[in-house]
């Protein structure tokens, strides 16, 4: 899909959610577009009583986003977050959403650890968004020590008032069959549910669209389709944290 | 003629090894460096050094060299480090996209913060261009630059009014600190990692203690008496290190950046334990000369060459990261990965100092 294309979905995206603002107790999960709505597939509603509280409490939501390179993706990727605001302000009338990008490059979920309690210490953060594994995996650590980085991380966050959204690993269709990759994949699937916190399934989200293309025979190169998987992953990200907090709501 | 082996060649020397290991994050030799045991790292002692080496721009205490020349050549320094930058980030890119063509894998495109550099060319180009946008792991020069330019400032506050240069880089580095005031980065959003507000207090510090003056004096009088103090703490922090122990950041009392450690914004933590292992360490080099020579002699060699090499260790720390990721190596990989580069680094750096001789 070309710039301008994304572009266009974005508004289309946006415009629908304005709509369903009006209406937002019977519809509290955003309209997505069709390839993205069949990418993310099911949203399970996790709780986030910490947004929640903010919410109720402040009308003002922080968040922190944390991780690798990737965590925003590039510039006008990086916007993703921008539309995860855009969204959740429209949603919730009145809520003000700041979300403070402290993406490093390459950084490994065990640094990343460490500042993310810097960063709870520094920002006060009502959720943490984690890009997290990437980099790990193609540093080629062990995954054993990524999930238990990941799991006290994990702990330590909800144990200091902080919700937990972690970004799974990128999709790219030669890393399929890398054992490595896979391993860490699938650990960190494992430790967001057995720690019940919400994973934004990127992997599954640019594998599913990666499939359309090639069904569609559609000239997309990877890189494009990468593109598109974080234009979904805000969707996917923005309905889930909405569907979430509706499914708390008093 | 090359310089011969000296405290801060060598010291600059171990600093460089250490940088180029650390920049192959998961490699088995990494837990080898000093970071392993220590709240600071090799970071902060070059930017130490760097500030201490303003002193030979200087010239000599009884004939120091004029200021116009001096800040002449601290310009020209900093327009050399801002061009070696530029060209290895440049190879860089290139590096990664030849790595995404070899491995058809366009994520290595987003490897190390690159992706804006493909997605949109015009808003990093410009952000490369004015260190706005910085690559993963090349971090660390875009600081230099931003030190060196505001070394001239240094200089000639010093000159003037060599009482004011502490408190006043003191009172940035504090406003930054309580502010948590940084540079921001663009197109991508976020803040440099090496907040250059807090770093120029290592690199100020390095200067004043190099002097046998003001501060320098005080502490070159105080050695023993400071080294007394240093050593239980130094321990008790590798004890504490080891252990895993941390400081809850959410316990600290506000401002919080002065109480908590973090690299970015170098604080207070981190600052008093690197001054108080230098002053531990430093004496070893004398120990090395007199009984390893062969040892000091070639982190000399590295250190007299710091910026080529730096530069060279950054290319060939990408390419180790790039080879373990494409290999799947382990432990064998991570030898000759680390041995190579080093090896490489040992070969540029001895025909650095041919080429001096020859000259």
């Amino acid at each position: 899909m070309t710039t301008m294309g994304r572009r266009v979905r974005i508004a289309l995206f946006l415009t629908a959610l304005a709509s369903a603002t009006g209406a937002r107790a019977e519809a509290p999960v955003a309209p997505s577009s069709s390839a993205c709505g069949l990418a993310a597939g099911d949203a399970t509603a996790i709780a986030f009583p910490n947004l929640e509280r903010a919410m109720k409490e402040r009308k003002r939501i922080v968040a922190v986003a944390i991780g690798s390179s990737v965590v925003g993706g590039s510039f006008r990727n990086g916007d993703y977050y921008e539309l995860v605001e855009g969204f959740l302000e429209k949603t919730f009338k009145g809520l003000d959403v700041v979300v403070v990008q402290r993406g490093v490059s390459g950084e490994l979920a065990r640094d990343a650890a460490d500042r993310i309690r810097l960063e709870v210490a520094r920002s006060a953060p009502d959720v943490v968004f984690w890009q997290v594994g990437t980099a790990d995996a193609m540093a080629g650590l062990d995954p054993a020590e990524i999930g238990e980085t990941v799991r006290d991380t994990i702990r330590w966050l909800k144990d200091h008032g902080v919700d937990v959204v972690l970004i799974g690993l990128h999709y790219t269709p030669v890393l399929r069959n890398d054992a490595e990759y896979q391993a860490v994949r699938a650990m960190i699937t494992q430790v967001a549910r057995e720690e019940r916190v919400l994973r934004v399934r990127r992997y599954e989200v640019g594998e599913t669209l990666e499939k359309l293309r090639a069904g569609k025979a559609d000239t997309a190169t990877s890189g494009e389709v990468a593109t598109r998987t974080d234009g979904c992953m805000a969707e996917d990200l923005a309905r889930s944290l909405a569907t979430g907090l509706f499914a708390r709501r008093p | 003629m090359p310089r011969a082996i000296n405290v801060v060649d060598f010291w600059r020397g171990f600093a460089l090894v250490e940088i180029f290991v650390n920049h192959i994050p998961g490699n088995v030799y990494e837990q080898f460096t000093h970071k392993a045991l220590s709240l600071s790292d090799s970071a902060e002692l070059f930017v130490f050094l760097a500030g201490w080496s303003l002193k030979y721009v200087e010239g000599p205490a009884h004939a120091p060299r004029p200021t116009v020349h001096v800040v002449g050549r601290l310009g020209l320094r900093a327009g050399k480090l801002y061009a070696a930058h530029m060209v290895i980030v440049m190879m860089a890119i290139a590096m990664l996209a030849v790595t995404s063509l070899w491995l058809d894998n366009p994520l290595i495109l987003e490897w190390f913060n690159a992706g804006a550099v493909f997605t949109d060319p015009i808003e990093a180009h410009i952000g490369l261009v004015f260190l706005t946008h910085q690559l993963g792991y090349f971090d660390i020069l875009p600081l230099y630059v931003v030190l060196l330019c505001l070394s001239p400032l240094v200089v000639i506050l010093h000159r003037r009014w060599p009482a004011l240069l502490l408190p006043v880089s003191a009172a940035v580095y504090l406003t930054a600190l309580v502010g948590q005031i940084t540079f921001p980065t663009w197109p991508t959003q976020g803040e440099w990692f090496f907040n250059p507000l807090c770093w120029q207090f290592d690199f100020v510090l390095g200067f004043l203690l190099s002097r046998p003056e003001g501060l320098g004096g005080f502490a070159a009088r105080h050695m023993t008496a400071i080294r007394v103090i240093a050593l239980p703490l130094i321990v008790a922090a590798a004890v504490l290190r080891l252990e895993g122990i941390e400081l809850d950041p959410t316990m600290a009392p506000f401002p919080r950046l002065l109480f908590v450690n973090d690299k970015s914004f170098l604080t207070p933590t981190r600052i008093v334990h690197f001054l108080l292992l230098a002053t531990l360490f430093a004496p070893t080099f004398t120990f090395f000369e007199r009984y390893v020579p062969r040892f000091a002699g070639a982190l000399s060699l590295l250190g007299r060459h710091s910026l080529l090499v730096f530069c060279l260790g950054s290319i060939l720390s990408l390419a180790g990261q790039i080879l373990r990721f494409a290999f799947r190596g382990g432990l064998p990989l991570d030898t000759i990965v680390v041995c190579v580069g080093l090896a490489i680094s040992f070969v540029v750096a001895r025909g650095a100092d041919w080429w001096e001789r020859a000259r």
